[in-house]
């Protein structure tokens, strides 16, 4: 631990934090826009000017040192003994001097000079760096009076715009693309004022490559200003009407913590929030997008029931007397439950208890997303297993006594002998492969819970409208073990209902004894009764999330 | 009359220099050999430190303390010639590379030898077409005379020299902008620390030195350092106390250009003054100086109260001008200094590599303010405000005199001290390009102030009479602060 001097404060600090950090870790705001924790340090911008204190032998005192230094790349360390100043100090560094002060408004100034000035019409607004920078740290009037640059807006891939005329060529973005996601498709193009963030182009120019990686969504995030704005964002709400909740991605088995962005009708946009262990600063652009599907119109809204062959909506009081009357009618060995991948841990629990207490049966079943492919990037990957819970729905169906849960081959093979299946899918449309298919035509009665028509539900006697990882509280166990809460923002549509609900309710309609309130509540019996769980509770998970103890075996 | 003294350029007009055979003739490679038959590497090391060799690419910097910044025990080391040349005004690198190219190739020899190095690569300005061809020529034959490649004459010594030519950009001569260059990448200088001694091309300690610095090794290891020192002041540094000698040993090679009857370079001895150096040019071409630049057009300009300076480096900084690369440019009074700002400004507007935020937003809207100014637009106040300077008790405040307020001369100044501060001495900036920006600027504008605030008044570029251009020396910045150094032998 380094001890620095920090304005008025005296502060440790890890050996190594450098001082934009330091003074972060410490409320001090150091603006910057170049410097991102997880790239490298080109100190380009010179916005994050700091002054170091140092000892000047002739005068034999501190005194600020001649030159203003970066805080991005000024790095403290643990200073030998006999170098210490001041007899203790490692480092003495001032964020709020006259003189960096100054230096900061300068720098502001010349950022300006060339921009357009055009926040009311600019997505950033009210999320920008130079707007907040410049409130907080800037001059209050613009001395320049000649021509400002024009550089033209620019496409540069599927989701990915510029808005050259707002960049402040801190080169974050090109950076991304030669580290993170090492595709290397963004570039700076002339020279000085003229300078461009460009993609590869002939003569003509006609783009030779697109921005159109996997991760592509990140620069938009990182962009410290409104130069690189989202397509699927843009103009569609100001950002400070949108509410905000933290969770986690339900797009793969990576686990990405991100922050949902919503207001009452929808789900507007996603971000991914920082957790060292599992995406760093990132996410990627199926995770990102792939949230309309939540918004969609199409969305289950009641329960319906075949009636002449023919899906037919009805209410749930209808739905569940249906079902009650086709399970009772069959004998225990008949009976499948499969749960979801999809689902949460606390949803998959229920979904057990209710097939081991009440319906007696120990076959169970894993449904989930067809496996995609799996994308590496020299620090990112992406999964193949395309379900955020797979080993948490796993270990929780299994958890009770005798419980099989079968997946694959295997369970088709025994829907295709069951009389009566109990489905719960969710998640982005899934489309059936052939034997899937014929598997579940074989079922005299399937009830399928989810939340999209898709081919599962053409197939089923009753369908259950459930809900998405937006519409409710709970825990997904990502591949590495990590545990982590997903939380709800938007109502479900119309009747639908979160999915430990529905199993809950029609446990308690066959007699069971079932009373949980709230996921949280879920999660502590989960906590008693699976000893690997032991620890995942919802106080204790947190934003952080915990990680299994033997979940690397 | 001060004589040339011709060392570097002694043998350039002798025919075919440019061969093997004929630079040998003319002692070619003998100090060379003379190094590794009679010194250890460690030895010329020193020599160089104790011959005061200072750098004349630009910044000047003893070539024995930057080696000695070298860490010994990582390998490969590299040396880096900068042959890109291309400030306004210099034009002495080119010659040795077109004439004499086999001295540049001793020169590297030598250096090689002393610091253990294997790989040189020189970088050539992309316009120096022939330089480039006879110096790929001259290394051609020197591996094939056996002076490069491995196992140098039996001594197993392995050197090998690659050339580069830049692609036209001023900021490639910026040690680490030239060595990112190199390496295939944008020419943008690189943040400092790591200096390139420790941290250079491909990330290895790497010897950067201009040609002119090179080509003086021969002679350093020829001629012994005692005979070198004798050529130049040597000054005492008065910082510490008691003084140490401060080294402006040997010759430059003085590029001049512009009012002079025979422009061209001259090499002469260090500390001569600039008045003498107009005269070794044949003298001025027309009336009287108007002004002087002293070493490439980033220097600050000198007025003619400033002829006196000794052109080394450390009358120059102490003037709060520089020697840079030694390309002096003569101005007589038909030159208007604002016109001629604005073509430097012109030039560094262009050459900003825009990496960093003052320098890249800054050069150009600098050089805007100049233009509008050329162009009769610039602002005046119609108020007008106390005048600050030198007070009747002697001290810096209010004079109890009013002065105009010419807001495009504040603006000027103070954007040009915004990317960096000429009274400070301080850059925001990345690399010194930034200084290369201000210091002109604000130099011609507060030592030529009556021509630019003439321009804003008539709305049109006004050439005055010199003595009315040119502000008087008690109101001059820098010769109010100038320092005249003292030499050591005089203490
Ligand atoms: C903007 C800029 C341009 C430069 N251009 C050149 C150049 O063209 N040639 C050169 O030798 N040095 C140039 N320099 C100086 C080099 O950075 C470096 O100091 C020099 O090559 C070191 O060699 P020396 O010690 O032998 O002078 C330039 C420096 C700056 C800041
Ligand atoms: S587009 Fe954004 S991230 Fe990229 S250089 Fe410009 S301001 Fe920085
Ligand atoms: S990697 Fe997986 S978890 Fe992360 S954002 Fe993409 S889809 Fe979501
Ligand atoms: S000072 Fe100018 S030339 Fe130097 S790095 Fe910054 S932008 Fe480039
Ligand atoms: S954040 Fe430090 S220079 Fe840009």
């Amino acid at each position: 631990m380094a001890f620095v001097k920090l304005n008025d404060l005296e502060i440790e600090v890890e050996d190594g934090t450098n001082v934009v950090e330091a003074a972060r870790q410490h409320g001090i705001e150091v603006p910057h826009y170049c410097y991102h924790p997880g790239l490298s340090r080109p100190a380009n911008c010179r916005m994050c000017l700091v002054e170091p204190h140092v000892f000047f032998p002739p005068a034999g005192a501190i005194v600020p040192d001649r030159q203003l230094a970066t805080g991005c790349t000024t790095v403290l360390r643990t200073a030998p003994p006999d170098r210490k100043l001041d007899g203790k100090y490692d480092f003495i560094v001032y964020t709020d001097s006259p003189r960096v002060k100054k230096a900061r408004a300068d720098i502001l100034e010349f950022l300006l000079v060339h921009h357009p000035l055009d926040c009311p019409v600019c997505d950033q607004a009210g999320e920008c760096d130079l707007q907040d920078y410049s409130h907080r740290h800037g001059h209050d009037k613009s001395r320049y009076l000649e021509v400002k640059n024009v550089p033209p807006k620019k496409d540069l891939g599927p989701d990915v715009l510029l808005y050259a005329t707002r960049c402040v060529v801190c080169t974050r973005c090109i950076r991304f693309a030669d580290e993170v996601s090492g595709t290397g498709e963004l570039g700076l193009i002339h020279r000085g004022s003229h300078d461009e963030i460009d993609i590869p182009r002939s003569h003509e120019g006609v783009p030779l490559q697109v921005l159109d990686n996997k991760l592509a969504g990140n620069v938009v995030d990182i962009c410290p200003v409104g130069a690189l704005i989202s397509k699927d964002f843009l103009f569609k709400s100001r950002p400070w009407f949108l509410e905000k909740a933290n969770s986690v991605c339900s797009g793969c088995s990576v686990g990405c913590n991100i922050t949902v962005e919503y207001k009452a009708d929808g789900l507007y946009r996603i971000k991914p929030r920082f957790h060292e262990d599992i995406n760093q600063h990132w996410m990627c652009d199926d995770g990102r997008l792939g949230y309309h599907y939540v918004n969609s119109d199409d969305r289950l809204q009641l329960p319906l029931k075949r009636v002449d062959d023919e899906l037919t909506p009805t209410h749930w009081a209808d739905a569940l007397a249906v079902i009650t009357e086709n399970l009772s009618e069959v004998e225990t060995e008949d009976i499948v439950v499969i749960g979801s991948a999809q689902g949460t841990n606390e949803d998959n629990y229920v979904l057990q208890q209710f097939a081991h207490d009440v319906l007696k049966t120990t076959q169970l079943g894993l449904f989930g997303q067809l496996p995609g492919e799996e994308h590496k990037f020299p620090q990112f990957t992406i999964e193949a297993d395309k379900n955020p819970n797979a080993a948490g729905a796993r270990t929780i169906l299994g958890s009770a006594n005798g419980n099989v849960v079968l997946e694959g081959e295997a369970l088709w093979e025994k829907v295709s002998e069951a009389k009566v299946v109990y489905l719960v899918s969710g998640g982005p449309e899934r489309p059936l492969e052939d034997a899937e298919k014929a598997a579940l035509k074989h079922v005299d009665f399937l009830i399928v819970q989810d939340v999209l028509p898709s081919e599962v539900t053409q197939l089923a006697d009753v369908v259950l409208p459930g809900t998405t990882f937006a519409e409710k509280d709970g825990t997904f166990t990502n591949s590495t073990g990590w545990v982590q809460r997903i939380r709800k923002t938007i109502d479900p549509p119309g009747e639908a209902r979160v999915d430990w609900e529905i199993t809950q309710q029609l446990a308690k309609q066959l007699g069971g004894e079932m009373n949980y309130h709230f996921a949280g509540e879920i999660a502590l019996a989960i906590a008693e009764n699976v000893p690997e769980y032991a620890d995942a509770t919802h106080q204790k998970i947190g934003d952080a999330g915990i990680k299994l103890a033997d979940s690397d075996q | 009359m001060v004589q040339e003294r011709r060392i570097l350029y002694e043998h350039l007009d002798v025919p075919d220099i440019n061969t093997f055979d004929v630079f040998r003739q003319y002692d070619g490679y003998t100090r060379f050999e003379k190094a590794i038959a009679e010194y250890q590497p460690d030895d010329i090391a020193k020599m160089v430190m104790d011959s005061g060799l200072k750098g004349r690419g630009g910044a000047g910097f003893s070539t024995g303390l930057k080696w000695s910044f070298v860490p010994r025990d990582i390998k490969p080391c590299y040396l880096c010639c900068n042959a890109d040349e291309s400030e306004p005004g210099t034009f002495s690198n080119r010659y040795v590379l077109e004439k004499n190219p086999h001295l540049l190739i001793e020169g590297i020899l030598i250096c090689c030898y002393a610091m253990g190095i294997e790989t040189t690569y020189v970088y050539i300005r992309g316009e120096f077409t022939l330089g480039k061809e006879m110096l790929d020529a001259a290394i051609k034959e020197a591996y094939e005379k056996g002076y490069l490649g491995k196992d140098i004459r039996g001594t197993g010594l392995n050197v090998d020299i690659y050339t580069h030519p830049g692609a036209g950009a001023y900021i490639c001569g910026e040690e680490t902008g030239l060595i990112e260059s190199l390496e295939g990448k944008r020419g943008q200088p690189r943040n400092k620390p790591p200096f390139p001694a420790v941290e250079g091309v491909f990330g290895k300690p790497t010897v950067v030195q201009n040609v002119e610095t090179l080509c003086n090794l021969p002679f350093i290891v020829g001629n012994g350092v005692e005979w070198y020192t004798q050529m130049g002041p040597t000054y005492a540094d008065t910082r510490s106390d008691p003084p140490t000698p401060d080294p402006n040993t040997g010759t430059k090679l003085y590029c001049i250009s512009g009012d002079v009857n025979e422009p061209g370079v001259y090499e002469l001895d260090l500390g001569l003054t600039c008045s003498e150096l107009i005269e070794v040019a044949g003298g001025l071409r027309g009336e009287e100086v108007k002004a002087v630049i002293p070493g490439g057009s980033s220097a600050p300009i000198l007025t003619h109260y400033e002829l006196d300076t000794r052109l080394d480096f450390t009358s120059l900084t102490l003037a709060k001008s520089m020697l840079g690369s030694g390309g002096i440019i003569v101005m007589n009074e038909t030159r208007n200094i604002v016109d001629c700002l604005l073509n430097i400004m012109k030039f560094y507007a262009h050459e900003s590599c825009g990496q960093c935020t003052p320098c890249r937003w800054g050069t150009p809207w600098v050089r805007d303010i100049v233009q509008r100014i050329a162009d009769g637009n610039g602002r005046k106040s119609t108020m007008t405000r106390p005048k600050f300077g030198v007070a009747e008790n002697g001290r810096w405040g209010d004079t109890g005199e009013t002065e105009e307020i010419y807001e495009d001369l504040d603006l000027l100044e103070s954007v040009a001290n915004n990317i960096a501060n000429v009274d400070t001495m301080t850059w925001n900036t990345i690399c010194v390009f930034g200084i290369a920006v201000s210091w002109p600027a604000v130099s011609y504008m507060r030592k030529f102030r009556p021509e630019f605030e003439a321009a804003i008044r008539e709305g049109e570029l006004v050439t005055l009479p010199v003595a009315e251009a040119t502000v008087p020396p008690e109101e001059n910045y820098a010769y109010q602060q100038r320092f005249v150094p003292k030499e050591f032998a005089d203490l």
